[in-house]
C-alpha cells in the first residue's frame, strides 16, 4: 500500500483547466470505446449514416448530372461570345431572331467570325427497329471551324455533300446501334423527318433532358430537312474573336451596337442561361434537394436512435460518472464525439459506395455522374451536421442520468 | 489537504430536507446534526425511508441543500453552485449498491476513469496507478478483464479500487454488500476498511447488513429523518 503515492488535491485550489485538446480527446476516446463495445449497434449506425450518405450523393449526383447534361449542347460549342434571343428559355425551345444580327457583329474589328446556328427537332427512325424518336437537329456552316464538336473535324468534307448528317455518338441507345452500324457498313442511309439522309460520321455532344440525341449537319442540309421556317432567321450565333482581345469589352461594345432583340452572352453566361432554366423553371432542382433532405432526415433518425439507446442503457453508469465528479458537459462531449465518429465512420464507406454507384448509374443512364471533391466535402459537411443534430437531440436524454438517484 | 484536526471532514448542523412542494411537502430529514472525524468509519443504519440515503446524497454533493449547514472537506454545501459541487465530488469516493462499472471498459480502465479528472496525470500514470490499486484489492491478475468476466465480489472490489483511486478525502458507500453473498460482502468491506484506515480516509457507509457492523467505529441509527443514537462501538 505504501508504494501508492497520494494525489494531493488541495481543497481551496481549483484544479487548473486541462488543455483544450485533452478536454475533447478523453470524451472522444470514451465514446469510441463505448461504440466499439457493441458491434451490432455500431454496424447499424454506420449503415444508417452510410445510407444517408449514399442517398445524398446520388441525389446531388443526379442533380449535377441533370444540369451538366442539360447544358451539353451549349457546353460543346466553342465560341467566345454568343447571340441569343432574350426570349429563349432553353436550347430545346429556341426563339428565332434575324440572322442579320450575326453579320452586324462583323462591324466590330475584334470579331473574326459569326456563325449562325440553327436548332430544331425532327423525328428519327431507328435504323434497326424502325421506331421513331425525336432528335435535336443542329445546323451550321461546319466548314468554318468556328464551332468544333469533338469528332467534327473528321467529317467536315463528308458533310459538304447533300443530305448528310453526323450523329451524336452519346445519344441514347433508343436511336439504334449507330456507331456499330457505321463501323460495319460505313456511311448508311437513315431517315429524319420523312427525308432520307446519309449518316457519314460521329461527333460527341451528349443527351440532355431536353433532347435524347443530336444530329449535326450543314446549314444547307438543315434547310432541306426543316422546310417550314423563315430562311432569314436563326436561333443562336457563335462569335469567334481574334485571339487576345478582351472578351467583356467586345461584349459591351456589341450590346451597344445591337438592338434589344438579341442578348450578347459569353460562353459561361450561355451555359448558365441554359442551366438557369432547368434550375428555376422546372421542379427538378427542388425534387433532388428534397430527396437529399429526406436522406439526411432518415440518417439523423437512425443515428439519434442509436445514440439514444446507447445513453438509455448506460444511465446508471453515466450517473456514476457524474457522482465521481464528471461534469454534465463532459458527458455531452462524449455523446457528441460518438455522433461525429459515426459521421466519419459512415461517410467513408458511403463515399466509396457512391463512387461505385455513380459508375453503374452513368453506364445505365448515360448521364455524366462523377464524384468531385467539392461535392464530397459538401456531403461530408451535411453528414457531419446530420450527426451533430442527432447528437444534440440525444444529449437531452443525459438529463436522466441523475447521480442523486443512484442510491 | 485541509487541516484535518481542526475541521472535521464532515460537519452537519441543523440539516433539514424535504421532498415535494406545498401540500405534498414531505420532510425526510429533520434537524440532523452529525460530525465525522478524520479516519473515522461510521455506519448509518435504520429502516427504509428513514432518510439515511438522502443524507448520504446531500453529503456527497449530489443534491442541492435546502436548510441547515453541511460542510464537507471544507466546502460549505448550502448555496454551493453546481460547479462547486462537481469539484467536491471529485474529492469523494463513491461506492454504490450496484458496482456501476462501465461495461465496455476493462477493470483497469474503469479505475483510471476516476483519475482522468485530474489533468496533471498522464495516461501512463493513470493506468499504472489503477493497476496498483487493483493489486491492492487483490485483482492484479484480472486488471484487463471486462466487468462481465468478473464475479459480483470482484466487481465490487473494482468499484472500491475506483473509489480510492482519486485519493478521496471521504468515502461514501451505499449498501455496498447488498448484492453480494456473505463471504464476498465481508471481503469487500474489510478491504474497504483496511485501505481507508491505511490512508486515514473517513468512511460513511449506509447499510442494512448486520454482518458488517463490526467494521464500524461508530454506528448511527436513523428513524423518521432524525438521528436516534450515535454510540461509539467498542
Amino acid at each position: 500500500m505504501n508504494e501508492l503515492r497520494r494525489l494531493e488535491l488541495p481543497a481551496e485550489v481549483q484544479a487548473p483547466r486541462p488543455p483544450r485538446l485533452v478536454n475533447l480527446l478523453l470524451p472522444a476516446r470514451l465514446a469510441w470505446r463505448q461504440l466499439r463495445a457493441e458491434r451490432a449497434r455500431l454496424w447499424t449506425a454506420i449503415a444508417g449514416v452510410m445510407f444517408a450518405c449514399v442517398l445524398v450523393f446520388m441525389q446531388l449526383g443526379f442533380r449535377a448530372a441533370l444540369f451538366d447534361s442539360a447544358t451539353a449542347l451549349p457546353q460543346a460549342m466553342h465560341g467566345e461570345l454568343f447571340l441569343i434571343n432574350p426570349l429563349t428559355t432553353a436550347m430545346f425551345r429556341p426563339e428565332q431572331f434575324p440572322r442579320v444580327r450575326a453579320f452586324q457583329t462583323l462591324a466590330d474589328p475584334d470579331v473574326a467570325q459569326a456563325v449562325p446556328i440553327y436548332l430544331s427537332f425532327g423525328t428519327w427512325r431507328n435504323p434497326v427497329t424502325g421506331v421513331r424518336r425525336t432528335i435535336q437537329l443542329v445546323g451550321f456552316d461546319t466548314a468554318t471551324g468556328a464551332v468544333v464538336f469533338p469528332g467534327l473535324e473528321a467529317v467536315i468534307e463528308a458533310l459538304k455533300r447533300p443530305d448528310t448528317i453526323a450523329f451524336d455518338r452519346k445519344s441514347r441507345p433508343e436511336f439504334g446501334p449507330v456507331p456499330q452500324l457505321l463501323a460495319e457498313r460505313g456511311p448508311f442511309e437513315v431517315q429524319i423527318a420523312d427525308r432520307r439522309l446519309e449518316l457519314v460520321g460521329l461527333i460527341d455532344i451528349g443527351p440532355s433532358f431536353g433532347a435524347d440525341g443530336n444530329a449535326v449537319m450543314t446549314e444547307t442540309n438543315f434547310r432541306r430537312i426543316v422546310t417550314q421556317r423563315k430562311a432569314s432567321n436563326t436561333d443562336l450565333v457563335a462569335l469567334r474573336l481574334h485571339p487576345g482581345v478582351d472578351i467583356p469589352t467586345v461584349a459591351a461594345r456589341l450590346r451597344q451596337l445591337l438592338p434589344a432583340d438579341v442578348a450578347v452572352l459569353t460562353y459561361d453566361e450561355l451555359v448558365a442561361w441554359e442551366r438557369n432554366y432547368w434550375e428555376t423553371a422546372t421542379p427538378i432542382g427542388f425534387i433532388f434537394m428534397f430527396g437529399s433532405l429526406m436522406g439526411l432526415v432518415v440518417g439523423m433518425v437512425i443515428v439519434y436512435q442509436i445514440l439514444f439507446s446507447d445513453i438509455a442503457s448506460h444511465i446508471p453508469e453515466y450517473a456514476t460518472l457524474k457522482a465521481m465528479g464528471y461534469a454534465h458537459a463532459y458527458l455531452r462531449r462524449a455523446v457528441m464525439s460518438a455522433a461525429l465518429l459515426l459521421a466519419v465512420l459512415g461517410f467513408i464507406p458511403g463515399i466509396l459506395t457512391s463512387i461505385g454507384l455513380y459508375q453503374v448509374v452513368a453506364q445505365a443512364t448515360f448521364l455524366p455522374l462523377e464524384m468531385d471533391p467539392e461535392r464530397g466535402m459538401m456531403v461530408f459537411g451535411m453528414i457531419f451536421a446530420m450527426c451533430a443534430g442527432a447528437g444534440l437531440l440525444a444529449v437531452r436524454k443525459l438529463r436522466d442520468a441523475n447521480p442523486a438517484d443512484m442510491f | 489537504m485541509p487541516p484535518e484536526g481542526a475541521t472535521p471532514p464532515v460537519a452537519i448542523a441543523g440539516l433539514t430536507y424535504a421532498f415535494g412542494e406545498g401540500e405534498l411537502r414531505r420532510p425526510v430529514l429533520r434537524d440532523v446534526s452529525l460530525q465525522i472525524r478524520a479516519g473515522e468509519i461510521v455506519l448509518l443504519t435504520g429502516p427504509s425511508g428513514s432518510g439515511k440515503t438522502t443524507l448520504l446524497t446531500l453529503i456527497g454533493a449530489l443534491r442541492a441543500m435546502q436548510e441547515g449547514r453541511c460542510t464537507v472537506l471544507g466546502q460549505e454545501l448550502l448555496g454551493a453552485t453546481e460547479d462547486q459541487r462537481v469539484l467536491l465530488r471529485r474529492r469523494i469516493g463513491f461506492i454504490f449498491q450496484q458496482h456501476n462499472l462501465l461495461g465496455f471498459l476493462t477493470a483497469r480502465q474503469n479505475v483510471a476513469m476516476s483519475l482522468e479528472l485530474d489533468p496533471r496525470t498522464t495516461e501512463a500514470e493513470r493506468l499504472a496507478r489503477a493497476g496498483a490499486l487493483l493489486e491492492a484489492v487483490g485483482l492484479a491478475d484480472r486488471a484487463d478483464a471486462l466487468p462481465s468476466k468478473l464475479s459480483g465480489g470482484q466487481r465490487q472490489r473494482v468499484a472500491v479500487a475506483r473509489a480510492l483511486a482519486g485519493s478521496p478525502g471521504l468515502i461514501l458507500a451505499d449498501e455496498p454488500t447488498a448484492a453480494l453473498d456473505r463471504v464476498s460482502g465481508q471481503e469487500v468491506v474489510h478491504l474497504l476498511r483496511d485501505l481507508a484506515r491505511s490512508r486515514g480516509v473517513p468512511i460513511l457507509l449506509v447499510t442494512h447488513d448486520p454482518r458488517i457492523l463490526d467494521i464500524a467505529d461508530r454506528i448511527i441509527e436513523m428513524e423518521d429523518g432524525r438521528i436516534l443514537s450515535g454510540a461509539p462501538v467498542d
